[in-house]
C-alpha cells in the first residue's frame, strides 16, 4: 500500500495568492492567509513526519501556536469563506492533537493509516487468524465474567458476596497491570516501526495489531470490572 | 444501530443458556472469543455416542445482542443434527436469520468458530479424527 504521506506532497495553490504550497498546511507559506481544512492526514497537520516515536512537548507547541493562529477573534474582520475556515481548520486541529498526544490513539491511528485490520470494522479480514484471539486469555476473561454477572445477581438481590468482590479487586489489579504492561510492549516497538527495515517494520505492526487486540479485551475486562465494584 | 426483531427475541429470550458438564467424554467445549469487540462465547455440546447426534446444547456469552443472539441461535439449530450435519452451519445461515448488519457480522462468525471448537473439542476427546485431516490424509 502507498503512504499517505505521499498525498501530502502533492501542492495545491493558496486561494489568496496564488502560490502553490504543500497541502497540508493550514495557513500559506508564502502569504500566511488561513487555508481550508487540509486533506492530509494529522501527522502532517503538525508538519511531522509519520512516526510513533514523536517529540510530545513539541507537539504541545505547535498545538498551542497553531490554536492561537486559528482563533476567532483574528478572524472577526475576515471574509465569510476564512471564518468559517478557521472553525473548521480549529475542528481538525483538535482532532489531531488529540489523537497524536495519546500513545494509544496515536498507534492505532498510524496503523489503520498503513491498512491494518484495527477495530470492528476490518472484522471481516483475518478472521480465521487464530493468532489475533488471544487464547491465554480466554478462559480468565469468561471466568470473570462469570464472576461479575454472579456479583451484579447478588447485589440486584440486595445482597452482596465479600469473596467475590475481593476476588474482582484482585483480578482488576492484575489486570491493570496486563494492561501497563501491554503498553510497554506496544511501545517496545515503536522504534523498530520507525526506523527498521521493511521487513522489521512488517513484523512490528503485526505485532502491535496483536497487542491492541489484546489491550481491548483487558480493556473491557476493566472497565467491566471497575463499573460492576464501583472504584 | 436498530437490532431486528428476531435479535431482540433472541436476546430478551435466548434459548439454551447454561453449562454442560465440562468432564464428560459425551460434552465438547468451545471457547472463543472476538478480538474486534471483546466478546467470549461458550457453547457446550452432549453428543450420543451412538448416534453421534447434538442431544443437548448450552451457551454463554458475554457480549452484545447480536452476539447473545447468534450463539442463541446456533444451539437451536445443531440441537437434533449430527456433529458432521451441525458443522455445515456457516456464520452467512446465521447473519441471514438474523438480519445482521455488516458490523455485526464477526457475532456470527464467532458463533461458526464456537460450534467448530466445541466439535473439535469432542472429536479429540473421543479420538475422532478431524474431517479436514482425514480428508488431506486420503490424498
Amino acid at each position: 500500500m502507498m503512504m499517505k504521506v505521499l498525498d501530502s506532497a502533492i501542492p495545491v495553490a493558496c486561494w489568496s495568492c496564488s502560490v502553490a504550497h504543500n497541502e497540508s498546511t493550514l495557513f500559506c507559506p508564502h502569504c500566511s492567509k488561513i487555508q481550508p481544512p487540509p486533506s492530509g492526514d494529522f501527522f502532517s497537520t503538525f508538519g511531522l513526519a509519520p512516526r510513533l516515536n514523536i517529540d510530545l512537548a513539541a507537539l504541545e507547541r505547535e498545538f498551542h501556536r497553531l490554536s492561537r493562529k486559528l482563533h476567532p477573534d483574528r478572524f472577526a474582520r475576515a471574509t465569510e469563506s476564512e471564518k468559517q475556515w478557521s472553525l473548521a481548520d480549529t475542528a481538525l486541529l483538535n482532532d489531531a492533537y488529540r489523537t497524536l498526544k495519546d500513545p494509544l490513539r496515536r498507534t492505532e491511528y498510524l496503523l489503520k493509516r498503513e491498512g491494518a485490520a484495527i477495530g470492528e470494522e476490518h472484522s471481516g479480514k483475518d478472521r480465521r487468524d487464530p493468532s489475533r484471539v488471544p487464547p491465554d486469555l480466554l478462559e480468565e476473561v469468561f471466568d470473570l465474567n462469570m464472576q461479575l454477572e454472579e456479583m451484579r445477581t447478588a447485589r440486584a438481590a440486595g445482597e452482596s458476596d465479600p469473596e467475590v468482590e475481593r476476588n474482582l479487586t484482585e483480578a482488576k489489579k492484575k489486570f491493570d497491570g496486563l494492561l501497563d504492561e501491554v503498553d510497554g510492549d506496544l511501545r517496545a516497538q515503536w522504534s523498530a516501526w520507525d526506523e527498521g527495515s521493511d521487513v522489521d517494520r512488517k513484523a512490528a505492526q503485526s505485532a502491535m495489531v496483536a497487542l491492541l487486540d489484546r489491550r481491548r479485551y483487558l480493556n473491557n475486562l476493566v472497565r467491566d470490572v471497575t463499573e460492576a465494584i464501583g472504584d | 444501530m436498530a437490532y431486528s426483531d428476531k435479535v431482540v427475541d433472541h436476546y430478551n429470550n435466548p434459548r439454551n443458556v447454561g453449562t454442560l458438564d465440562k468432564s464428560s467424554t459425551e460434552v465438547g467445549t468451545g471457547l472463543v472469543g472476538a478480538p474486534e469487540c471483546g466478546d467470549v462465547m461458550r457453547l457446550q455440546i452432549r453428543v450420543n455416542p451412538e448416534t453421534q447426534v447434538i442431544e443437548e446444547a448450552k451457551f454463554k456469552t458475554f457480549g452484545c445482542g447480536s452476539a447473545i443472539a447468534s450463539s442463541s441461535l446456533a444451539t437451536e439449530w445443531i440441537k437434533g443434527r449430527t456433529v458432521e450435519d451441525a458443522l455445515g452451519i456457516k456464520n452467512t445461515d446465521i447473519v441471514k436469520e438474523l438480519s445482521l448488519p455488516p458490523v455485526k457480522i464477526h457475532c456470527s462468525v464467532l458463533a461458526e468458530d464456537a460450534i467448530r471448537a466445541a466439535i473439535g473439542d469432542w472429536k479429540k476427546k473421543n479420538g475422532v479424527a478431524e474431517t479436514v485431516q482425514a480428508a488431506a490424509a486420503a490424498k
